[in-house]
Order: C-alpha cells, then structure tokens, then sequence
C-alpha cells in the first residue's frame, strides 16, 4: 500500500540533496487501461502480431500485446509499440475491438512525473554478456548453442518447450540431446575476448544446477560436461551440492575450451579444449550452453555517471568494504549486481541493507508520508441468522462465455439462508466494489458469496470490501469458478456450468457457518537486543540507533570486536583495526545503546515484538524487554590438524600471518620462500563446506610479500581458486606479480616434512608432470572456519543451526537474514564464513528486517489461526509436539494445551492430529469443512 | 546532485527505488514496512527482474517464481 | 449423454500455498482436465484428519485426493 509502483519508467535527471532529492521520471505509454484490464487474453489471443519472446530469450514467440510471464505484476496487458501493426500502420486494431472492458488506449501518451524523495535506491541488476561477437563459440550459428539464460527458458515449464528437454534445433520438439555440454566464464575472468576481467559469482553454481536439472528432465541417460578453469562454489550449501552432482554423475573438465563449432556432416557441435595436462582433446556434443556473465547495461551505465556516481573499471558501481550499500553520492545507495556480480541471496541481503542504509537520514521523518487506513465501525452479526449475498462474476467472457451465469445465479437463489444475488460482468472492477458496499449496507447482508476466480488473488481485495462495509472481513467465501472451472473445462460448457453450481452450494454452505474472527493487537517493545559484538553485531546495533530504537548488545567477552580484531585489511586494501576501533567508539559514544561485556544470554521468553530475555554477567542477571533479537555470534577459525601445524614455527594460520603483519615482525623481512596451502580442513568428507574467505585472503597476504620484495619466492596450493566478483583483479595481480599457483587434489595433497628452520613442502606441478619442493620460510595455512556452539542462543530463541553448526535461515534464497521464527534475525558469520564487506551488508539487512518490525506500534494477531477447546482437551500433548512453530503450550494448572495466537501460522496441524477435536482452525473448522465436503457430494 | 549539503532537519520520508527485480523488490518492501513511502520505478512493464526467468534455484531446487 | 459410463465423484483437500496455487496455474495455462473434481481449500495439507477422509467417503465420494 505504501508502494507506488511504476512501471515503463525511467530516471531522467536528478537534483537536491540526501533528505530532499527531487527526481524527474518519464512514464512510457503503456496503451493500456490498468485500471480497466482484466488480462482475460481475448487481446493477445487475437493479435496477429508475433514478436521474439524477451522473456524467453527468443527462443519463442509474444504478440505484441503481451504480458511479460503469466505471473507479472501488474499483471496488465502492455502494447509494446514498436511492433504493433495500428501504432506503426494504424492497421489491425483488433484488440480494442475484442477487449471486453474496453481497456485499449492507442491514443496514450508518455507523461512526466516528478517526484520528491529524502533518498535514492538503485537496483537495476545485470544484463546477460552476449556471446555473439565471440567468433570461436559460434552462437547463433546453430540453434543447439544457447546461452545459460536460454537454457533456463528450456527447463522451465512455462518456457517455450514446456519444459521438455529437447533440441532447440528440432522444431517437431522431439529430439532429446544425450550429451550437453557447459562452457564457463563466457564473458568473464577474459580480458582480450570480453573486457570483463572479473568472475560474474554466479555461472559455476548455476551450471551445476543445470546439468542436475537436465539429467533430472531427460528420460534417456544424459552426459552433462561442465567444462572450467576453477569451480567456484563458495556459498551455503554450494559445495555439498557440487559433490552431489559428481556423485550422480556430472563431469567437470578442467580445460580451456579452443572451439566450439557446428559439424556440417554429423549435424552435431564439436568442441577442441587443451585439458589440465595441456593435451588438445576433441569431444562431440548434442548441446553446449554458454555460461555467460553477468555485466552491467548501458541504460544503467548512464543513469549511474549522469548522477555522478563512481563507477569501476568494468561500470560496476564503487563501494567501499565498510559501506558496501553506499555510491559515491550522498543519499544514493546501491545494492544487488549494480554494486558487483553477486547471486541471489547476496543480493536480497543488499536489498535490504540498502533500505536500512537509505533510511538512517531520514529516521526522524518516518511515517509522515505512509498511507493509513481509515475503517469504518464493524456491524455485530455474529448472533444474526445468515443473510447470504451471492456475487456470480462472469469475468467478460472468461467465465461467462463458458459458464451458463444466469442459470448459476438461479440455482444460487434457492439455496439455504441466500437472500440476495447479483450477476457482475467484472465483480473485481472499481465501480462493482462500490455497489457491493452499497448492496451489503440496504440488504443488511451479513454473509458473503462470490463466485469468480480465485482467492489466492482476490480474497484480500473482497475482505477490504467488507471492512468497508461494515463487515467483519472474515465472512467472505469464494467460489473458485473460474480458475478450477471454466477455464479448465472450456470444452465441455455444461459440464462447467454443473461444477460451478456444486461450487456456489459449497461456498454457500460454509459461508452459513462462517463467524467473525478477531484480531487483537499487542504493543511492540521498541527496542533490540543484539547478541554478539564483533563487526556484523555493532554495524546492527548502530544501524538500529540511528533509526531511533535503542539496544541491548550482548558481548561474551571483555571487549568488543570479534574476529576484526585480528583482521589486517581486507583485500581492496583498506585497513580493518582502524575501522573496527571507530566502530567501538561509536558504540561506546552511543546514549541508546546499552553494552554487557563478559555477557550470555540465559534463557528467553515471549514471541516477536514483546521478548523477555535474562542476561547473565559476571556480577549481575538482568531481564530485558525488546522486540526483536538480532544474532551476530560469529565464527572462529580452526587449529588445522595436519601439515606440521603446531609442530614447527614456521608454520601458520592466515589469522597468525595477520599478528605478524600487524605487529611487523622481521620473520617476514627475512621470508625468502613463502608457501600457502589452501582448503586446510575444508572440502573434505568430515567438512563439506568451503570457508569462503581464504583464497582471497591468502593471495592478498601473497602479494603482501612480494609487494615487500619481489623476489620473495611465494606459492599457493590450491584445489581452485574462488576469488569471485571482483576480487578476481587480485588474483590476476598476483599471478602478473608472480606469485605461482599450483593445483592439488585430495588424493594429491602436499606433503610437509619440518626441517631446522624452514620446513620443506612436496608437492605435483601437473603441467610439467613432475613433483617439485620448497623450503618454506614461513607455510600459511588456510584453515577451515568453524561456527561457534551456539547450542543453547539457538534452544533459548527456537532457531535451528545446520549440520555444521551454521544458523539455518528462513530460506536460503529469499529470507537470508530472517529465522523461521518471527522476531529473530541472523547476521555475519553464524550465518556461514564471509568476508567483511558482506557481514556489514548482512547486518544492515538484518536492522533493516528488525525495523520492519520495530516501526509498528502493534502487531496484530488471531484471524485464521488455531483454538483449543479446553472441555475436550485431555491434555495428551499431541499438538505440542505436531506444532512446526512452538505456538502451543500445556497449561500445567489446567493440564489443557493452549495456543500463543501471535506464533500461530493458521496451518491446522494440530487440528487434524487431536483425537478428541479439541482444537479447531478458525475459519476452517470441522463444522465448517463437513458442510463443504457433503455439499460437495449432494447431488 | 550536491555532495556538500547536511541532510536537512525535516527531510522527506520517501524513497525512490530504481530498478524492480529481486534487489529492488526485497528494498522496496523493507522500505516501506518501516514507515516510508516507496516509488518503485521500473523501466518495463512488469516487476521481477531476472529471476523470474529462472526455473528453479539451488541449493533446494525451489522454483523461483 | 451416456448413463452408463461410470462417473467418479472426486473430493480434493488441497493446501492452500501449493496444491490449490497449482489448481489455479492449471487454469491460467487453460489445461483440460475432467470435471469431476470438487476441490476443498484447507490452509496446510497437515489439517486434513482421517475423519475428513472418512466424512468424504461416508457421503459418497469415490475417491479423496489430498494435496500439499
């Protein structure tokens, strides 16, 4: 509600300064009535003008009156004008003739808007590298060649193929491909093909999932090659999935692909690669798909310098580690893959940080432009017999052309407790909303009925009819006639009219039971509690200062900092204690923000937005009321177990080089040869999962020698190097710098033997095929990075950790700073090991979610949610323990189990497993449920 | 744009977001569920971005819609 | 119409965040399907008891699909 969407609209100019910015827009016509357009289709369906697809990378077909994807929103029809036949020959017209509610505006023109705003959000995202001027990939030479944009339109069912896995090339969409090939890097870590230097993040994951998804959709057998320079496979979870794909049979080719080109005789593609040896191999393939990268578009390259803002060599936008959200300009910030290639979850955690980041200057005007509702007074009706009102929906043509309305509206009539029936042409439109308000107030209806389409879309807008009748929200039923009726069964008319009558008389039948639901409001506690005080904990709490709501910040030890204390600098350069110390100050000099060192938190009561936590120091115990909790416990890195590590003093963690670095100790003047050996612990059977940090932070330690003197001898083993985004730059320094990178396999680990002061490292040079060894001054070790015992914070707050101890998010993609339990947000490395750019960016995103909560007076509670008769519980607990949200408890006075409406999700489950039907979903109880089950049967 | 000026005491409390695709969608709404009024500008017809293309994502293999 | 083809009568619960979503996805991408079944919105597949089953069955239903 308090989101103006705007669309085919773009940024013109912009003035002013951060808290009073004035922007000017232009809004491109759109041709098209939205407040008239009921995206029936008839238009489309009708025009005969076929347009390559856009959303399915043109590999089909849109006319050019088209939605985007069947779920756009808004999910309005647009002319696009460049193709339509009346706007470029004023020929045709057909659509507005066929138009039902005569939607079609051919006459629309481009509008001006100006908009006053305190700050800026840029998110325009990436655009797909075209690998068309890549002569050796020969795309667009043969339809088998497709981009990994393409290839996703393949898969997806509402792509051009249904989502049949099947050659592009065979237009019968028969032929199945039994051998696909990956190329990666297209367009990235290639400065002489593509410019694009850096690695675009995303492409190694993505392909993985491809070829898993592939094998998954073909029938026959299928050979999928990823073909690499190093998998890059970084994130959560990613590595496990890598092996996983292994396991079913994937192959991953470490190479460099020469050729890709059609054969004119076998009609297939052949591939020339040198593989890691450096031997050239030829192999055929039915398919290859182009990994390419993400980069950034010249619309958005425009938009970005005509603001004035700083952009990189490659136009991604310039951020700084310590304010990874903010552009060069004052109130402008930045976030997803304008600011850097980066994958989804990366992205969402940006967004949200970026709103944090975009809201701190203008705290103090919160809510003075946000739009509340005004309800009228609702009627008391819950004792009143049922008057029923049935609103029959004939959708123009999409139900009523099918549908016999006025026989269902007929049949409606006769039903029990039905007083009043309507037929609508469009029972959604504006006016029809107005009437029906009128109607409910003269009729003194107090049920209500309409049979349309679904409720997944337009129940909310029914129940905000009824509040503005009067009408508790809650009395409304819809009947499904148009999704699950007349469309599904457009062929057989008499058919649907039967079903639509079943559906009214069981919509109708459980509307005669339905009561009034209440919700009741609980105030909210208007502060935090933070729990961990290293980097990710303080930017949280100062984040949610400056927004105005005080915090609790909880540290375990004595001082604050964290792991940042340790950190030398991060790879852009940039020094951390400095940074880490500001932040401490600006804690200490915060009157809103309450700091307990040498502190844990003992245990927690209450739900979102009214927590109850005691907190244990050395000398005290203390019971704080907050809102949310944030948890921002950190993560160690581990003491490796192999190597000579703690047998030698020559050998070290990257986090003990950082001490020596920082306390400048002459070993690193003396340093001839310099050894490091990544993945320490990592990627092995007992831990799966990448740390993430180590490549960069090793090479940058590497380069810190050589910048020292450049004939220090300085290697790195790896397994493959994943400096991804732009920290790519650093790798390719350091190998101009000299630094020589050697790759090693599980089964081919270097083997290091302690001599008097140095200790010597055997390891393969796969290329020359031969095993080489140096005496190390000093061999760093990337050891793995551990998650902390979180045992009890996670038991105490209901939140769960991975196998590995990491804290498990509400969903990896699309909640990453949230838990599943509301209330309670994640951040920085208890999450998963990231560097320090992207802890910042995901503590901000998780101020910005707890304020989504501490903005609110209240949080309202009950509607569709489950109550426990207390006469008929015999206290068995059998709901406590089906209960995947904690809402219900045992009342040890009463022996009965009771629910917490605030953490109630309304699922049911409880109700369903009770023998005794104690407990019963409001809205869907069993009186309510056998009403429609034998209505539905009543014929 | 001036890079210079103190943000004003009575700034305005809405914000502009460019660009509707996953990033710009998740700001738009933290924004707004905080108490400011959002403009979310998008340069095509529909919000959605990229990912609506996508068919599923890993590591769960959820669909992206 | 032929009386003796036997028609089933079909009762569905359907969860309320998948299954029925996908009903209505069946219906924007215009499907055809028998019209023989009567779909029940519930809000999770997990509220559906043994006795809605049985209800269903007891009243004349020829088949119970519960989806979610």
């Amino acid at each position: 509600m308090n989101i103006e969407l705007l669309t085919l609209t773009e940024v013109t100019a912009i003035s002013g300064q951060e808290g009073d910015i004035t922007a000017t827009l232009v809004q491109h016509p759109r041709y098209v009535d939205t407040d008239k357009c009921i995206a029936c289709g008839l238009c489309a369906e009708k025009c005969p003008k076929k347009v390559p697809d856009e959303y399915n990378e043109g590999l089909g077909k849109r006319k050019a009156i088209y939605v985007p994807y069947s779920q756009a929103v808004p999910l309005k029809y647009t002319i696009d004008p460049n193709n339509c036949l009346y706007l470029t020959k004023e020929r045709c017209g057909l659509c507005e003739t066929v138009c039902p509610s005569h939607a079609i505006n051919y006459l629309d023109q481009k509008k001006e808007i100006t908009l006053n705003v305190g700050s800026v959000v840029l998110s325009t995202g990436f655009k797909s590298f075209d690998p068309s001027g890549l002569d050796h990939l020969s795309f667009g030479k043969h339809p088998d060649i497709v981009t990994s944009m393409g290839f996703e339109r393949v898969l997806s069912a509402t792509g051009p193929q249904g989502g049949h896995l099947v050659l592009p090339s065979d237009k019968k969409h028969k032929k199945e491909p039994k051998k696909i090939a990956w190329l990666q890097c297209v367009g990235s870590r290639d400065e002489n093909r593509s410019k694009n230097s850096y690695c675009s993040s995303v492409c190694c994951m993505y392909a993985v999932k491809q070829s898993v998804m592939a094998m998954d959709h073909s029938k026959a057998p299928l050979d999928c090659a990823i073909f690499y320079m190093d998998m890059r496979t970084q994130g959560k979870d990613f590595d496990t999935y890598l092996e996983k794909a292994k396991d079913n049979g994937v192959r991953f080719v470490r190479s460099r692909v020469h050729t890709v080109m059609p054969d004119p005789h076998k009609g297939n593609l052949v591939m020339t690669y040198v593989d890691e040896l450096g031997a050239l191999k030829t192999e055929y393939f039915d398919m290859v798909v182009l990994s390419t990268g993400l980069e950034i578009s010249a619309d958005s390259f425009a938009l970005a310098t005509g603001m004035g803002i700083e952009l990189d060599a490659s136009n991604f936008i310039n951020t700084n580690s310590f304010n990874p959200v903010s552009t060069s300009m004052p109130g402008i910030y930045a976030c997803g893959v304008f600011t850097g290639p980066k994958d989804i979850p990366q992205s969402v955690m940006e967004a949200s940080a970026a709103a944090a980041a975009a809201t701190e200057g203008l705290a103090v005007s919160r809510n003075t432009l946000t739009k509340a509702v005004v309800k009228p007074k609702e009627r008391e009706v819950a004792e009143d017999a049922p008057k029923i009102g049935v609103f029959v929906c004939n959708c123009g043509t999409n139900i009523g052309g099918i549908v016999d309305i006025p026989a269902v509206a007929a049949y409606a009539a006769e039903l029990p407790g039905v007083v009043y029936v309507e037929e609508n042409l469009f029972t959604c439109s504006q006016d029809t909303q107005d009437k029906m308000v009128e109607v409910i107030r003269n009729k003194g209806l107090n049920r209500i009925v309409v049979a349309a389409c679904t409720p997944k879309t337009h129940e909310e807008l029914f129940r905000e009819t009824l509040i503005d009748a009067g009408l508790n929200k809650y009395l409304i039923e819809m009947a499904n006639i148009r999704n699950q009726d007349s469309w599904v069964h457009s062929d057989e008319p008499e058919k649907a009219t039967t079903k639509a009558k079943d559906l009214v008389r069981m919509a109708v039948a459980k509307a005669f039971r339905l009561a009034p639901l209440f919700e009741t409001q609980l105030p909210v506690s208007p502060s935090a509690l933070v729990v961990g005080g290293g980097i990710a904990g303080m930017t949280a709490a100062l984040s949610l200062s400056r927004q105005g709501y005080p915090v609790t910040l909880v540290e375990k030890n004595q001082h604050m900092g964290g792991n940042g204390r340790q950190l030398c600098k991060t790879w852009k350069n940039e020094e951390i204690a400095p940074f880490v110390k500001g932040l401490i100050a600006d804690i200490e000099a915060d009157g809103q923000i309450q700091t307990l060192l040498g502190a844990t938190v003992e245990s927690v009561e209450g739900f979102v937005g009214n927590f109850k936590t005691t907190v244990t120091s050395v000398d005290k115990t203390q019971l704080i009321d907050h809102g949310v909790a944030l948890i921002a416990t950190g993560a160690v890195e581990s003491k490796p177990t192999e190597y000579a590590y703690g047998q030698h003093k020559a050998v070290m963690t990257l986090l003990e080089l950082d001490a020596l670095f920082m306390e400048k100790d002459t070993r690193l003047e003396k340093a001839m040869e310099v050894v490091f050996i990544q993945c320490v612990g990592s990627r092995d059977k007992e831990h799966p999962y990448c740390s993430k940090v180590c490549c960069t932070h090793a090479i940058k330690s590497a380069m810190a020698f050589k910048k020292k003197n450049p004939d220090t001898g300085v290697y790195v083993l790896y397994r493959d190097i994943r400096t991804y985004g732009q920290r790519e730059t650093l790798y390719r320094e350091a190998r101009k710098a000299g630094i020589l990178f050697f790759q090693y396999d599980l089964d081919s680990k270097p083997v290091v033997t302690p001599g008097e002061n140095r200790v010597s490292v055997e390891f393969t040079d796969t290329i020359l095929g031969r095993r080489l060894c140096v005496d190390a001054d000093i061999l760093c070790l990337s050891a793995r990075i551990d998650a902390r015992d979180n045992t009890h914070l996670s038991q105490a707050f209901k939140v769960t950790a991975d196998s590995a101890g990491w804290l498990l998010e509400a969903h990896q993609k699309l909640r990453p700073v949230d838990f599943a339990t509301d209330g309670v947000f994640l951040c920085g490395m208890s999450h998963y090991p990231k560097p320090v750019d992207e802890s910042i960016a995901q503590a901000k995103a998780a101020a910005a979610r707890a304020l989504t909560v501490l903005s609110r007076n209240s949080i309202n509670v009950g509607g569709i949610v489950a109550q426990i008769d207390p006469e008929r519980c015999a206290g068995c607990g059998g709901c406590v323990e089906v209960c995947s949200y904690n809402a219900i408890t045992m009342d040890p006075e009463r022996e009965v189990a009771v629910v917490n409406d605030a953490l109630c999700k309304g699922c049911g489950a409880c109700a369903a497993t009770c023998p005794s039907e104690a407990p019963s979903l409001m809205g869907f109880n069993n009186d309510q449920l056998y009403a429609q089950i034998k209505s539905a049967l009543a014929v | 744009m001036d890079k210079n000026i103190n943000t004003p005491a009575n700034p305005q409390g809405a914000v502009m977001v460019v660009g509707g695709g996953i990033a710009g969608m998740q700001a738009a709404l933290d924004i707004a569920n905080s108490g400011f009024y959002v403009y979310l500008v998008e340069k095509s017809p529909a919000i959605g971005g990229k990912m609506a293309q996508l068919d599923k994502t890993f590591p769960t293999n959820d669909c992206a819609m | 119409m032929k009386t003796d083809l036997f028609e089933p009568q079909i009762v569905a619960f359907m969860c309320n965040w998948c299954t029925y979503g996908a009903a209505d996805l069946a219906g924007v991408s215009r499907m055809q399907y028998p019209s023989n079944l009567r779909i029940i919105r519930v809000m999770c597949s997990a509220s559906v008891s043994p006795h809605h089953i049985l209800r269903a069955f007891q009243s004349g239903a020829d088949g119970v699909m519960v989806g979610g």
